[in-house]
């Protein structure tokens, strides 16, 4: 814990107070990166980590590269560092490498393709959502940028569509792209509720794309709707309870955002339709209807100096909001209060300049549903009214 | 009819107005850029395209080089707001979504007024912003309708 202090410490002492981006050949390759160090309390319960004893276990480093060789042509690729709890350990990951072709770009119109491990175009944040600086908040809401199953919403390995149209009224950009879904365990543990004998898998084309967005010139509104359908394999090991089987989601997302001089109002409503197919006899779902929305709206006192707050729901199945069906599913083994959450956070954003951001959360919890199954495996120990205190510290170039 | 006190009225806020200009100089920035670009005026519009770093080419092929002040620096705060009619934060999230989503780029910064001048006069394609009067042949001040 003492050498975590020491990290972010160090943050604050390194960072420049004005940290250049590193650009080389004349400007054309840019090099820019962000770390970030959060400690948490939590009344009860795991999140990020240890936190009704002091969490420090959520830090975030990423360090890009991008290069235009021509107006038409972009390379890119970031490297990210993450730990968060005993969701992520902090192994580095490609969060995202691709080529970016853009043959029309003019004042009316760009329409271009891009090739490679591609951000999913999905709702307000989830493009850049482990950049402490981009996010409204130190936590993203998680009725609907589950951190629980990140990498289900973060990326995919394939090709993307996009088409902007500048118009006196507004702007409208559509991006379309397929591919296969990036998994690792804790999409496992989130579909499937422990880490079970066997793996899932994406296999061919398991992932497809679409977000359309309109925007006034500007960009006082934002309006937005996009989508995203994907079909995971489940291929049971010999000695497995479970089946070999398919998991298909439909996970939809309409935005809203209002940007004033002094505030913006944000506010989004997504559902996900999930069956599991043949997992057999002994997994307890077949049909969910995920739900969330959240309203948020944020002042800035200064405009360095901004307060916000948000208010939030989630449903494991929207058919079944105060998860009575689902916890008689699992013979009342697991509680109700797992089945929802709703929270209220109130949040300071503080940039000191701009490369360097200090925040302080609180969160009031009724229900465990926005927690990692992961960090709390066993159902006994959920506490359904909970709160969190967080600090964080984010430094940029 | 117009009343005594409405007239009064109306006296006080012209006078305001000439005053507000005067006093916080905000008439005069110009965008400003290379003179290789072969453009002479931008609509509103065209310029946040360039500025937002969605449109990367000049219409004679020569790439864009944005150049910017830091966020917090007042000029920058007013070019943004009155030239490109959009608030400064706004600015700051399209190049960050654009830099850590590997979409695109983010403008060069550069610390000073002076600095921005010499990078414009000798950067084929670049962009910027100056506050009042340009001297240098090698600048065009560019007209935004």
């Amino acid at each position: 814990m003492r050498t975590r202090l020491c990290v972010a410490a160090l943050l604050t002492c390194l960072a420049p107070s004005r940290a250049p981006a590193l650009e080389l050949v004349d400007g054309k390759l840019q090099v820019h990166g962000f770390a970030s160090q959060a400690v948490l309390k939590s009344t009860d319960n795991n999140y990020f980590g240890n936190s009704p004893g002091t969490s420090f276990d959520f830090t975030e480093i990423g360090l890009n590269a991008s290069y235009q060789s021509t107006p038409s042509l972009l390379f890119s690729g970031q490297l990210l560092v993450r730990r968060a709890g005993e969701m992520y350990d902090g192994t580095p990951s490609l969060d995202y490498g691709l080529v970016d072709f853009t043959p029309i770009s003019d004042t009316e119109r760009r329409l271009g393709v891009r090739l490679g491990r591609i951000k999913n175009p999905f709702g307000l944040y989830n493009e850049t959502r482990d950049v402490p600086f981009t996010r409204p908040s130190i936590f993203l809401p998680q009725v609907i940028y589950y951190d629980k199953i990140r990498n289900a919403l973060l990326s995919y390995d394939g090709i993307m569509f996009y088409g902007d149209r500048y118009l006196e009224q507004g702007n409208l950009s559509l991006n379309l792209g397929v591919g296969q879904s990036v998994i690792d365990d804790n999409v496992e543990w989130a579909y499937l509720g422990d880490d079970v004998e066997g793996d899932l898998s994406a296999e061919g084309i398991n992932w497809g794309i679409g977000s359309l967005w309109f925007s006034t010139p500007a960009d006082e509104l934002k309006l937005g709707l996009s989508a995203i359908l994907t079909e995971t394999e489940f291929d049971a090991d010999p000695e497995s309870f479970l089946t070999p089987g398919t998991i298909n989601v439909f996970d939809w997302v309409a935005s809203f955002q209002y940007n004033a001089a002094d505030w913006t109002i944000s506010a989004e409503y997504s559902r996900a339709p999930t069956r599991w197919n043949d997992l057999g006899p002994y997994f307890p779902f077949e049909d969910q209807v995920l739900e969330g929305y959240y309203l948020q709206g944020a002042y800035r006192l200064r405009p360095n100096l901004e307060i916000m707050t948000r208010y939030e729901e989630g449903f494991a199945n929207r058919h079944d909001r105060d998860g009575r069906e689902l916890s008689d599913l699992t013979g009342g083994t697991t509680p109700r209060s797992d089945f929802f959450s709703k929270i209220w956070t109130l949040g300071l954003r503080w940039d000191l300049d701009p490369n360097i951001m200090f925040r302080l959360e609180f969160q009031r919890h009724d229900g465990t549903y926005a927690l990692s199954i992961r960090e709390n495996p066993d159902p006994g120990d959920l506490v359904r009214e909970w709160d969190v205190f967080a600090a964080s510290v984010s430094v940029r170039f | 009819m117009i009343s005594r006190r409405s007239f009064r009225n109306i006296l006080r806020l012209l006078l305001g107005l000439g005053l507000g200009c005067a006093s916080v100089h905000a008439c005069p920035q110009d965008l400003i850029a290379h003179g290789d670009t072969g453009v002479e005026t931008l609509t509103r519009n065209e310029a946040r395209l360039f500025f937002t770093m969605r449109l990367k080419n000049w219409p004679n092929g020569t790439l864009v080089k944005v150049f910017v002040l830091p966020d917090n620096n007042a000029l920058h705060n007013r070019f943004s707001n009155e030239v490109l009619g959009l608030y400064p934060y706004q600015l700051r999230r399209v190049w960050d979504r654009q830099i850590f989503s590997g979409t695109g780029q983010a403008p060069t910064t550069v610390s000073s007024e002076q600095e921005m001048l010499d990078r414009v006069a000798t950067t084929p394609g670049a962009i910027g912003y100056a506050d009042g009067p340009v001297e240098n042949p090698s600048i065009r001040v560019l007209e935004v309708r």
